[in-house]
């Protein structure tokens, strides 16, 4: 692993265009607008190129579980699949501990894939002609490790994401959510430090999906990884991430945290993401927290990263400011009851 | 003027590009009839117009021959070593443990069903006395199958590994499969001289390309996922192919095994009438000469037993999963390892179970008497056809009605009377605002006063021009007409036309046989399951056999050859049709049904239109395939193009072949790519 300095992955100014000769009309683009992103996208497609990812920046912690959330068609899939480089990108920068995958040779894709990459499809992706352990072993297969050693391996990876016993069935006899598992198991296989999930829960029923989620977050917690999650559904991004990008029409319009997001959303695109989520149930009190300051009132205090629900039922009766608490004890800063209800009520706006 | 332009624009009539197409065709047919009396090469291009004859073509291709002649000679001695191994080795091998060989391996692939068909197939050879021919073919068959699946799957390969002549390849492969059969035959012989060598390389030619498409078409339907997933656990390209690509494909690739096979097959059976070879083709070939019916009809079911086997048994290999005991394939092979020490020691030669002999001289007797007691019937059945529906369409009704056959005699009269109906008949239509299907019945009613063979040039290259206006746009409409104009420089004109119009004939006919029967399986199922297994048969059987029965009943003629083209080419118009009006989605019935549609205007009104364009490729289809039969039907009587290529395969005329084979394939592909223009209008109008 490389120190903690150098995000796990960083892209900068990153450009997806589709259609004939898109390298040379995107820079001519760009040259005409002074390097004006939304300017040079509406010249493409004007032209019949889209666009689909147009000056993308930002950087990934890691260890960091960052999930990338926009409608379907904004270009979520197109932007892991450049940081994965199972597309060339168009313009633009993207490192993967620093290194840079647009220009790594073949041969060191291949062992960047097998050693450090790992990625789950929204429909997959299995192999038809494989038994689930075969499956689950290919990564291991095609560095050339021995059947008995890549079968162990994959035992174990398929015990964890709990498969154990259908090892030698084949993807056609399993279910969405067994697929699924069977997609995230070969994925874990090869030890990856950055995961890429595109989708990985929404071709599966509601329940399954909550389901999946939680044996998911239970996964990671496991790991050491970098995470990128790809989804179109608020509430999933909202329960796993630590922080969130908004995507739409190939454009990031916003990075923040859960609490940011459901909060301060930038614009009506995400306020309307917003709207429908129990905003009390996924902002946490840092959120609206300010320093202490002066006395505060002896009565009920707060915990740091208490959801913005349970804060409002603990301090319902409060009238003046309130305290809040690290796990020691100690203060760390306070809540004016009257930011929290507000807070809560950011859409009536 | 000026009030003219002040007028709304809205009011002037708009004329979609069918209508105007229709309207210049209309014209150019009015401006052909007007001054053909006085221009005689409206009609008949002369001959000094020829700018390309068969003979100087002859002479080119000759002289380019002569530098790869000797690789070809080279290659076709390399290739008559494991040709003669094969031939030793399918005849050498006891036919009691052949059988049993056939018998396990169907089993193996498709349990007691499958070896149950294998056995009684083989043993049917076995009685029918042509074992040591239909070897002679399966060695065949065999050496030339694993070329063909090699080469099939290296374009695929190459197709899908770089892009860039993907395309290229694509149209080679639409091509070669418009290119009549025996047109394969000629170059080849003058390259690799006569002999079976030829039959098997010119069976690889066939057999690739269906190979090479499914492979390709294999690769594009794995997902694309599937694809990357491989790409994302660090799979080399080499790696991605051989592990998850290929095997992922596998069920599509194996649907090529099976059309490979098939082709295969048919190409042995067909490279017969160069003969050289004691195969089971030629035993068709040599009894139908010779009218012994009963023989013939034997040798053609021989053919169909190896084709019902090898099609049944490898598309299993495709479509079957389940796994069968070994052990009793093992036990199957015991069997016929003990049946060839007891039997076959005593009896090796397979001769000795001629059973069907008998059998095969009572067919001849009493098709003798059939044809004595009922040859009255049957000639006037053959003779109605032609005075009343194939000749007007080929010579058209002012030169086919005499007093003779109609009993008057067709004047100038009554070629301005039947002209004025037309236009009349047109003009009402276009008055109830169907101005379209006006000028075309117009244009009809025309063709048929003329006749197909005897339209004026301008015309049909005018009218395929406007078609592929239509149907594909300013580049498919330049392409059929620069094609037709090499028709045109090359002499073969007239004979061009005779193939268009017997082409014509089968199609219309199948047109309304095949749609009325698909219309009647979509409707009854128990007609379907009638139809089904004659469809699935017809399908199976190699074209060259179709040609039996009609020789039994017909004699030669174009009639028999009428026949048997319409037999061969039905089959895709009924499933078609059929597929097409059962597949309506299942809301779009229901939502009429809930509207209190009957049943006939849910067939009218819902699934006729969203099964137009299926029954538009089945149309297709149905094109395509009545001109490669065509070439066939010509070893029973025709005067069209299928003669000219037979011929020159005879006379090892270069030229005459490569003109004469080129001028079908380009009749086919211009019929092929306007009815696929068609049908993608169709269906971009349903919005699919
Ligand atoms: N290979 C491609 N060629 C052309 N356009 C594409 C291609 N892949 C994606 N697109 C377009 O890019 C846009 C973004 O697609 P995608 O990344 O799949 O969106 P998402 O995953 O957010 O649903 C869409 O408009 C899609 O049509
Ligand atoms: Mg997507």
């Amino acid at each position: 692993m490389s120190d903690a300095a150098t995000p796990a992955i960083s892209c900068r100014h990153l450009w997806q265009v589709f259609g004939p000769n898109a390298k040379a009309e995107l820079v001519s683009a760009l040259a005409a607008h002074g390097r004006d992103g939304n300017a040079a996208a509406a010249e493409l497609r004007a032209k019949g190129l889209i666009p689909a990812v147009q000056d993308v920046s930002f950087d990934v912690r890691p260890g960091e579980l960052f999930v990338i959330m926009g409608l379907s068609g904004s270009g979520k899939s197109t932007l892991v699949r450049c940081l994965s480089r199972l597309l060339d990108v168009t313009a633009g920068d993207v490192r993967i501990q620093g290194e840079d995958i647009a220009t790594a040779s073949k041969a060191r894709l291949i062992e960047l894939r097998r050693k450090k990459l790992g990625m789950v499809f929204q429909h997959f992706g299995l192999f038809p002609h494989m038994s689930v352990l075969d499956n689950v072993a290919y990564p291991l297969r095609v560095q050339g490790i021995g059947r008995a050693q890549r079968q162990a391996k994959a035992r174990e990876v398929i015990e964890l994401v709990g498969l154990g016993g259908r090892e030698s069935a084949f993807p056609r006899n399993l279910s969405g959510g067994q697929r699924q598992r069977v997609g995230i198991a070969r994925s874990l296989v090869g030890d990856c430090e950055v995961w890429f999930l595109d989708e990985p829960f929404s071709a599966l029923d509601p329940l399954i999906r909550r389901q999946l989620q939680d044996e998911f977050l239970q996964i990671r917690a496991k790991l050491n990884t970098t995470i990128v999650f790809i989804t179109h559904d608020i509430a999933e991004a909202l329960k796993l991430a630590d922080r969130i990008a908004i995507m739409r029409d190939g454009k990031v319009i916003q990075i923040g945290t859960p609490s940011q997001i459901v909060l301060n959303p930038v614009d009506d695109y995400v306020r309307e993401f917003a709207r429908d989520v129990a905003k009390g149930r996924h902002a946490r009190v840092d959120s609206v927290m300010k320093p202490a300051h002066g006395t505060l009132a002896e009565g009920p205090s707060l915990r740091e990263g208490m959801t913005l629900d349970a804060a409002l039922a603990a301090c319902v009766a409060a009238q003046a400011p309130v305290a809040v608490r690290d796990g020691a004890g100690a203060v760390v800063g306070q809540i004016d009851p009257a930011d929290l209800v507000s807070a809560l009520h950011v859409e009536e706006t | 003027m000026s009030a003219l332009s002040e007028a709304p624009p809205a009011a002037r009539p708009q004329l979609g590009p069918g209508t105007w197409a229709a309207l210049v065709t209309l014209l150019a047919g009015a401006l052909c009839l007007i001054f053909a009396p006085r221009l005689p090469w409206l009609t008949a291009w002369p001959a000094d117009w020829v700018l390309l004859d068969t003979k100087s073509l002859s002479a080119w291709l000759e002289a380019a021959l002569r530098f790869i002649r000797p690789a070809a000679r080279l290659v076709s001695a390399l290739l008559a070593y494991p040709m003669g191994w094969a031939n030793a080795l399918f005849l050498a091998t006891p036919w009691p443990l052949f059988i049993g060989i056939v018998t396990a391996i169907g089993w193996l692939i498709g349990g007691a069903a499958m070896a149950s068909l294998g056995f009684l197939g083989l043993v049917f050879v076995l009685i029918s006395g042509y074992w040591a021919e239909g070897m002679s073919t399966l060695a065949l068959v065999a050496v030339s199958v694993p070329v063909a699946l090699l080469a099939g799957l290296a374009i695929g390969l190459l197709a899908n590994e770089v892009p860039r002549v993907k395309g290229a390849v694509q149209v080679l492969l639409d091509v070669m499969q418009t290119v009549p059969t025996f047109a394969y035959l000629t170059p080849l012989v003058l390259l690799f001289g006569f002999g079976p060598v030829v039959g098997l390389i010119a069976s690889a030619i066939y057999a690739a390309p269906p190979m090479a498409r499914n492979v390709i078409l294999g690769f594009e339907r794995v997902e694309t996922e599937i694809k990357e997933a491989a790409i994302m656990s660090g799979a080399t390209r080499f790696q991605q192919l051989f592990q998850v690509e290929i095997p992922a494909a596998g069920r599509q690739i194996m649907v090529g095994f099976n059309q490979c096979l098939m082709a295969a097959l048919s190409m042995v059976i067909i490279a017969a009438v160069i003969g050289g070879f004691n195969d089971i083709g030629w035993e068709v070939l040599l009894t139908m000469r010779k009218a012994l019916f009963g023989q013939s009809l034997l040798a053609g079911l021989v053919i169909v037993a190896f084709a019902v086997v090898i099609d049944r048994m490898s598309g299993a290999l495709a479509f079957e999963r389940a796994r069968h005991d070994r052990r009793v394939a093992l036990a199957i092979l015991g069997v016929a390892l003990l049946a060839t020490l007891l039997v076959w020691w005593r009896h090796p030669d397979p001769e000795a179970f001629r059973l069907l002999t008998p059998l095969a001289e009572a067919v001849d007797k009493g098709l003798g008497a059939f044809t004595a007691s009922q040859g009255a019937t049957l000639d006037a059945l053959k003779n109605n056809a032609m005075f009343y529906g194939l000749l007007p369409l080929r010579i058209g009704l002012d030169d086919s009605v005499l007093p003779f056959t109609w009993g008057f005699q067709w004047t100038a009269w009554m070629s301005g009377a039947w002209f004025a109906v037309a236009a009349l008949a047109g003009l009402a239509l276009a008055l109830s605002g169907r101005v379209t299907a006006g000028i075309a019945l117009t244009i009809g009613l025309g063709i048929i006063e003329t006749g197909i063979a005897q339209l004026p040039w301008p015309f049909v290259l005018i009218g395929a021009g406007a078609l592929g206006h239509v149907a594909g746009g300013r580049r498919l409409a330049l392409l059929s007409v620069v094609l037709l104009l090499a028709i045109l420089v090359s002499g073969l004109w007239d004979r061009a036309l005779l193939s268009l119009y017997l082409c014509t004939a089968s199609v219309v006919a199948c047109v309304l046989v095949g749609g009325a029967l698909g219309l009647a399986s979509a409707v009854s199922p128990t007609v379907w399951r009638v139809v089904r297994p004659v469809c699935d048969m017809l399908q199976t059987i190699p074209l060259f056999v179709f040609l039996i029965p009609v020789l039994m009943f017909f004699q030669i003629g174009e009639f028999s050859a009428f026949l048997a083209i319409c037999a061969y080419a039905v089959v895709p118009m009924i499933r078609y049709t059929r597929h097409g009006l059962v597949e309506t989605p299942p809301e779009m019935v229901e939502a009429a049904t809930a509207a209190g549609a009957t049943t006939w205007q849910m067939l009218r009104d819902v699934r006729a239109p969203w099964a137009a364009p299926t029954i538009l490729l089945g149309l297709n289809q149905t094109i395509l395939y009545a001109f490669s039969m065509l070439v066939i039907a010509a070893l029973i009587g025709t005067t069209d193009l299928g003669q000219s290529i037979f011929l020159a395969l005879g006379q090892a005329d270069i030229g005459l072949g490569v003109s004469a084979g080129a001028a079908m394939a380009i009749l086919a592909f211009i019929a092929d790519r306007l009815v696929q223009g068609f049908a993608r209008g169709q269906r971009e109008a349903l919005g699919l």
